[in-house]
């Protein structure tokens, strides 16, 4: 079983929101070592060299992000994006509340990496127990000198901030989370400009996930290479898999990225006696669903890309031969809807008349022109909408819609009324 | 430049041009909502979509600047079934109200529509229900069903007011606009946005259900409703003028907006209460006379004070058009009288001497120092343009007259400075001019409320030597040595800083006539009342605050009866038997007036009000319209509350 613990490392054995336990472990040496004896390039050339990948769904090289800052303006701020909202993902909430720690050293490793001096950390609102645990780790961390003023001795400053969100998707949105950090309302920007150039209080800044952030601790302890050694050509290293719906055992599990698909499943436990799989999400709530011929596909980003998905936040839905798949299509696009800010109008208009027509399906009152309209509809918006929320309402559906079309056709109204 | 292909067409325009204006170079047209060329791209329609080579997706005109060698094609399958989805959406809950709608006819989601959209619809379902004939304000119902989300009216307040009443509230298929606090939506903008909306979302209360676009007929003309001049629209359905529009093109003097004042306020022209007749006392009361027994009075009264010229005055002007007050000024100096003034008002000044600015130099000021004045209420839209100065980067202070300190400190390290005060103390705006002169590029700028204040200034309204001003003519009047008292377009019984003097004047003078659209308290009191035509019922030219020449053009016809100030001026020179300059000699004087810049518009501070009757006198004058808003009862709730009119010099 090719499960690994690199940043799940002592969870469920000892207590990591001890900082006393975190530093026995090994804790804040990488900080140390950092500001001691490295230059901020160097921990950007030792995340570049990793192949780390954007964690949070996009998969954006973290090294590339950061070098697209430019040099000449001092003030600068990373952010880390804890609004973890896709649906399936529960991966960076897990970190936050068993190994508050880790997430800290990596925030203020990448925050060391871009030569910022000011953090910040936007949390999910709901997240009121790992929102707790990170504020004691971040007193414990701030007493034992690592946050503040000439952090460790070495002179340099770095300040934290943590933001609670009051609960919108949208705001795990790169550009939409600055907005609400700012205190406006949580809708995405428009690009250009991207962050890098003018992001929060129009300074540049870089947005990372809470795993693409914590990951740095073990690269820096361990080499880039150990890191790039794993993997596949352009997936390098480990990731956590939230692994949920139709399976024995779902939890998050931490596996090298490239391990078939096949695998993954029987980690969780194998699917449920007498069952058999329908479908499997592999990215969250955006993705296209794949199917048992991608069983033995490796999971990394591009094998999914070919099947037609990604791997996005790497929240991987089994659903079995039971799924009702019209209802989980409007379930999803649903959530989409409600979700969508209204700024634009594919998303505001496409997202609601989606949802509008599949739970007339639901209800059993389809009409065969509905069909029509569903493939044309979810095959158009994508591509059309100002942010990437526009752009996940349809690829589930679209993938269930062409794989079980006699789930669609049987909620078709039947009785004339 | 920047070398590109659209549609085929080799194109060369400036680094850093968007797309959506770099396809009208080629008379092309990328169908926009969100996007305005004054309020920039917001890429919130997705309407604006081209298909550029090398892209894999479609992208959108709006934010996208040209780059070299790029090739785009706004038209062709790709684009066309994007632009259609996106139609199609924005149609989904769109309740298609049309032939009840007031834009129908010059609406963007219609033609758009009509031009890019699928033929037939697949919705089967109800539509969104949204609030309808929601009460915004004084001026603007919205119609949220009809609403594309494009935030024009949302930005324009953010933007170019900087006063961000309207927003988005709630979220995806339920936001809505509504004003921040859910207080009324009130500005002096707000009109604007029911040009900018390009839906029939957000319509004016004056214009509800009363026209369709294609039954109005269009003139051109300029705003006389303050000294600013807006190039404006005229909208005339039947004979009935109907609205005014902002002329988008205009950067030079409105820049492409109107206040509400000048939009709104126009629905005088075709009240009941307009006289049509000339009217004459006899007895103590009116009677209606033909315009030739008026003349004969009239010239007679002149007549008989020949003898004695200095007891003949001359008050009014600013309302009057260049050519009206250029004959006003000639026909009584032809027969020798002296006392003449058009400032009837609290406004002493119009033209700001020889550091008078031009509105780019007011745009492009590093420091506005607005000195005891609020422009926002006398010129509203020259306040527009300080508020743009400062979005640009320039930092405005309102500084109190008395404070000089101040205005220095703010002034110190500019690099260009705009003085800015309402011409109505002399003597305050001689004392900064002089405290900032020796600043390297100072700009002046009376922010005037009267519409051609400085072209009568131009033209030789004026006092000379040792004849009467204004006030000196009223003086004499009580006391009883003035003959005949003419009276062009003002009402000093309601404008000048001493009511009781004006009704003394007026009984103490034996023949007083008054041009006047309706019975003023000023007509109410003279002896021969003459009904003149509006500024939309006259053509001429008008000299704004900035000392341009503004053409006026008549968009309506005249109730019948009624003469324009130059006929009435004509008809008394025939009755005095006296010859007119030539139009052609008016029409070079006119020009020749605006082109010369005065260098000495400060020698006439002979008398300063008190601040307190000049305080007194701004209240009751700001936002009357030229003496018209009192006959439209749309207006009335669109003047501020006295605790909102910001007085003068306190």
């Amino acid at each position: 079983m090719p499960v690994t613990k690199v940043l799940t490392a002592g969870i469920g054995e000892c207590d990591l929101r001890d900082i006393a336990v975190y530093r026995q472990r090994g804790g804040y040496v990488q900080l140390h070592r950092a500001l001691t004896t490295m230059k901020s390039t160097d921990v950007l050339d030792a995340a570049e060299k990793s192949g780390l990948r954007g964690r949070g769904g996009a998969g954006f090289p973290t090294g590339k992000k950061w070098s697209f800052l430019p040099g000449q303006i001092p003030t600068r701020y990373l952010v880390c994006n804890c609004d973890e909202a896709e649906p399936g993902t529960f991966k960076d909430h897990m970190l936050l509340e068993e190994t508050p720690h880790l997430v800290l050293e990596g925030i203020l490793l990448g925050a060391y990496g871009i030569g910022s001096h000011h953090a910040f950390i936007y949390i999910r609102g709901e997240f009121k127990r790992g929102y707790e645990i990170f504020m004691k780790a971040v007193a414990d961390a701030r007493a034992a000198g690592f946050i503040g003023k000439n952090v460790l001795g070495t002179g340099y400053d770095l300040e934290l901030t943590v933001h609670r969100g009051a609960g919108a998707y949208i705001c795990g949105e790169e550009t939409g989370l600055l907005n609400s950090l700012e205190g406006k309302r949580g809708e995405p920007r428009l690009k250009p400009p991207f962050p890098a150039i003018a992001g929060l209080y129009g300074m540049p800044t870089v947005v990372n996930n809470v795993e693409t952030l914590a990951y740095l601790v073990p690269i820096l302890a361990n080499g880039p290479e150990w890191f790039s050694a794993v993997g596949t050509e352009r997936s390098k290293g480990y990731k956590i898999i939230s692994i949920s719906g139709h399976v024995q055992k779902p939890g998050n599990y931490e596996v090298p990225l490239g391990t078939p698909v096949r695998e993954l499943i029987e980690i969780a436990g194998g699917l449920f006696p007498g069952r058999t799989l329908a479908a499997i999400q592999p990215g969250g709530g955006s993705s296209a669903c794949i199917f048992p011929e991608n069983l033995d596909d490796p999971y990394d980003y591009e094998s999914l890309a070919k099947a037609g998905s990604m791997l996005g936040s790497g929240a991987f839905l089994v659903l079995d031969d039971r799924t009702d798949f019209v209802q989980a299509a409007y379930n999803m696009v649903r959530f989409f809807a409600h979700e969508s800010c209204g700024q634009c109008t594919p998303c505001r208009e496409g997202g609601h008349w989606l949802e509008t027509v599949l739970h007339r399906f639901v209800q059993g009152r389809g009409l065969h022109s509905d069909l029509e309209m569903l493939h044309r509809v979810s095959g158009t918006i994508t591509g059309l909408n100002l942010c990437a929320l526009g752009d996940s309402i349809e690829p589930f559906l679209k993938s269930v819609l062409k794989r079980f079309p006699e789930q669609f056709e049987a909620r078709i109204q039947t009785v004339a009324v | 430049m920047v070398n590109l292909t659209i549609d085929g067409v080799p194109v060369s325009v400036p680094k850093g041009t968007l797309l959506v204006e770099a396809v009208k170079k080629i008379q092309q047209e990328i169908p926009v909502y969100c996007y305005h060329p004054k309020l920039g791209p917001a890429g919130l329609c997705r309407v604006c979509l081209v298909d550029i080579e090398g892209m894999p997706k479609l992208q959108i005109g709006c934010n996208t600047p040209v780059a070299e060698g790029m090739v785009v094609r706004t038209r062709g399958e790709k684009v066309d079934t994007g632009r259609a989805m996106v139609l199609e959406l924005l149609l989904v809950n769109h309740p298609l109200d049309c032939p009840i709608c007031d834009k129908g006819g010059e609406c963007d989601l219609q033609d758009y529509a009509m031009a890019y959209a699928r033929g037939t619809s697949d919705v089967a379902d109800a539509k969104t229900s949204k609030p309808k004939g929601v009460d915004l304000g004084p001026t603007i119902v919205l119609d949220e069903e009809r609403c594309v989300v494009c935030q024009r009216c949302v930005r324009f307040d953010e933007l170019i007011v900087g006063d961000q009443q309207l927003v988005l509230k709630d979220r995806g298929h339920k936001d809505m606009i509504a004003t921040a606090t859910g207080e009324p939506y009130r500005h002096h903008f707000t009109g604007n946005v029911t040009e900018l909306c390009p839906v029939g979302a957000l319509t004016s209360k004056t214009y509800r259900f009363k026209s369709r676009p294609w039954d109005l007929t269009r003139t051109q003309t300029s705003c006389t409703q303050c000294s600013v001049g807006c190039r404006m629209n005229a909208d005339v359905r039947g004979g009935t003028l109907l609205r005014t529009m902002s002329v988008e093109s205009d950067d030079a003097i409105s820049d492409g907006w109107l206040c509400d004042r000048g939009r709104y306020n126009i629905g005088y022209v075709d009240s009941p209460e307009r006289i049509t007749q000339p009217l004459y006392r006899k007895d103590g009361s009116f009677v209606q006379i033909s315009w030739d027994d008026a003349f004969a009075l009239w010239a007679k009264a002149l007549h008989d004070a020949k003898s004695a010229p200095e007891s003949v005055g001359v008050i009014g002007g600013g309302r009057l058009l260049n050519e009206e007050a250029y004959l006003l000024g000639t026909l009584m100096r032809a027969i020798g009288v002296r006392n003449i003034d058009w400032r009837a008002g609290v406004q002493r000044q119009a033209t700001p001497g020889r550091f008078s600015g031009t509105l780019e130099q007011l745009e492009s000021a590093n420091v506005i120092l607005v000195i005891g004045a609020s422009p926002a209420e006398t010129a509203p839209v020259l306040d527009l343009r300080i508020r743009k100065a400062v979005r640009h980067g320039g930092r405005r202070f309102d500084i109190d007259a008395q404070n000089e300190t101040a205005a220095l400190m703010a002034a110190r390290d500019a690099r260009s400075v705009a003085l800015v005060w309402d011409g109505s103390d002399v003597a305050l705006g001689a004392r900064f001019h002089e405290l900032l002169s020796g600043h390297a590029s100072l700009s002046t700028f009376i922010a005037g409320e009267q519409g051609n204040a400085r072209g009568a200034e131009a033209l030789g309204l004026l006092p000379r030597d040792t004849s009467l001003d204004t006030a000196a003519m009223l003086d004499a009047a009580r006391a009883g040595t003035m003959r005949v008292l003419n009276l062009f377009g003002v009402n000093p019984a309601l404008n000048f800083s001493d009511p009781a003097l004006v009704a003394e004047a007026m009984r103490a003078t034996p023949f007083s006539v008054v041009t006047e659209l309706f019975m003023t308290e000023t007509a109410k009191q003279a002896t021969l009342v003459l009904p003149v035509r509006s500024a939309f019922e006259k053509s001429g030219t008008i000299i704004n605050a900035t000392g341009e020449l503004l053409p006026v053009e008549a968009a309506l016809e005249a109730p019948v009866g009624v003469l324009s100030d130059l006929e009435v001026l004509i008809g008394l020179a025939q009755a005095l038997d006296i010859a007119l300059p030539t139009e052609e000699e008016v029409r070079r004087t006119v020009i020749a007036a605006a082109a010369q810049r005065s260098d000495d518009a400060f020698g006439d501070a002979r008398y300063v009000w008190s601040q307190k009757q000049a305080v007194q006198a701004q209240r009751r004058h700001l936002f009357a319209g030229g003496g018209t808003s009192a006959h439209d009862v749309r207006i009335a709730a669109l003047r501020p509350a006295d605790s909102l009119a910001i007085p003068v010099g306190v």
